[in-house]
């Protein structure tokens, strides 16, 4: 295999490694610093610029500096925490061992084979959590039983407009929108001690937690531009998430 | 005393288990989840020990969050997850959503009430202290926990550039 094949195999790789943290929710220096690893592991050096749409790369190889560059489209994002947590090792890994191209690309097709919980169990999972989150604004018990329905509707509406690809923000108000309503009928009977504590907490699962995360990281790490555009994003959805609320809240009269 | 302590320990189970929620949401691995329902469980602990000692809800969850940041760096090392994994989830449920609600609730009713009614002045009021106690526990909470990590960080940098 010639010079340039390899680089152009190496940039490919390295492209779709780094896209896939980009949308599994990684900040920019890990992708720079899995970069780093992974071509170090390979001989080369990656240059990167990493926007919010599309990655541009150039590899290096160290011994007769011929260069390769490449640009790619990231896919839609989905946050997924255990995809991040086993290239971080991979990454280890290959820098220890000295892992070859082929070795790398295999490890990296059985991380991308990887499933995610089941729908359902997320499902249960997020309700209780929003139930969780009642407690702690001191609801009671029947306020986290709303605070449970209204999650579960909420998320459950949430995913079934992803998979009719439906506008993010359009299925974060419409999300909102649903589990505010359900909320708000708790809030209208007045059914439990603390109603407006369900209410409140029935929307938290849309929090872009994880954008505005790693928008405060990427300003730390001096990536500015990156971490506007997270900002900017959270707080796109944040505001969704404050329409879909307001609306229900203005259905019921609850000044 | 003993309702104090039975209360603390309820919010913070709950606490550990909405944390877990979000870990599931955002896909963590399954090794994981213990570690991060106990994260959760401890932040909770710590915020609202704080609060009942009448400390200021925003110091609490600087300290909470701050808690957080600097364990799940060692803990890192220790179960070989990256350390984004432990810190993420269990800070969520810290998220100010009250507040966030009562700014919302304010500003709604500032907005369709008719001019020179004297409530307006308390809404003012209301949107104010809501609305920047939220500003302030959402940066106390960024700040804290993504510090101890950008600080911890630098050792893993350098042992990759010496390679």
């Amino acid at each position: 295999m010639n010079v340039k094949d390899k680089l152009k195999q190496t940039a490919d790789l390295l492209l779709d490694i780094s896209s896939l943290l980009m949308v599994s929710g990684a900040n920019t220096n890990r992708i720079n610093l899995s970069l780093t690893r992974f071509a170090s592991a390979l001989n080369c050096q990656a240059y990167s610029m990493v926007t919010h749409m599309s990655l541009v790369l150039t590899v290096t190889d160290i011994e007769t500096e011929e260069t390769f560059t490449r640009v790619k489209k990231i896919p839609k994002y989905q946050i997924n925490f255990s995809t991040i947590s086993a290239i971080s090792k991979a990454s280890w890994s290959a820098l220890r061992d000295d892992w070859t191209l082929t070795r790398i690309k295999e490890e990296f097709d059985v991380i991308k084979t990887r499933t995610r919980y089941p729908k359902y169990i997320v499902l249960i999972a997020v309700s209780f959590a929003g139930a969780g989150f009642c407690n702690i604004f001191e609801g009671d018990y029947i306020n986290m039983l709303v605070a449970f329905i209204s999650t579960l509707s909420g998320l459950f509406i949430l995913q079934t407009a992803h998979g009719r690809k439906i506008n993010g923000h359009i299925a974060t108000f419409l999300a909102s929108f649903c589990a505010s309503f359900l909320a708000s009928i708790g809030v209208f009977y007045n059914l439990g001690e603390h109603p407006q504590a369900a209410l409140a907490t029935s929307v938290l699962f849309l929090v872009p937690g994880v954008a505005l995360i790693n928008s405060f990281t990427d300003f730390l790490d001096n990536n500015i531009l990156n971490g506007m555009v997270r900002f900017a994003n959270g707080t796109m959805t944040v505001l969704s998430i404050a329409l879909g609320l307001f609306v229900a809240m203005l259905l019921f009269q609850l000044n | 005393m003993e309702e104090a302590i039975i209360k603390l320990l309820e919010v913070s189970i709950w606490s550990g288990i909405a944390a877990v929620g979000f870990g599931i949401l955002f896909n963590i691995p399954r090794k994981t989840i213990l570690v991060v329902f106990f994260l959760g469980f401890a932040a909770g602990l710590i915020k609202f020990l704080l609060i009942d000692f009448k400390v200021n809800i925003v110091l609490s969850s600087l300290i909470a969050a701050s808690f957080i940041g600097i364990i799940s760096s060692p803990l890192a090392h220790k179960v070989h997850h990256p350390p984004v994994v432990f810190s993420i989830p269990p800070i969520i449920p810290m998220i100010p959503g009250y507040y966030a609600y009562e700014t919302m609730l304010s500003i709604m009713n500032f907005t369709f009430m008719e001019k020179g009614n004297p409530e307006r002045v308390v809404l003012i009021d209301a949107i104010f202290f809501n609305g920047f106690t939220m500003l302030f526990i959402l940066i106390s909470i960024t700040i804290g926990v993504s510090l101890p990590l950008l600080l911890s960080r630098k050792e893993t940098v350098k042992k990759n550039i010496g390679k």
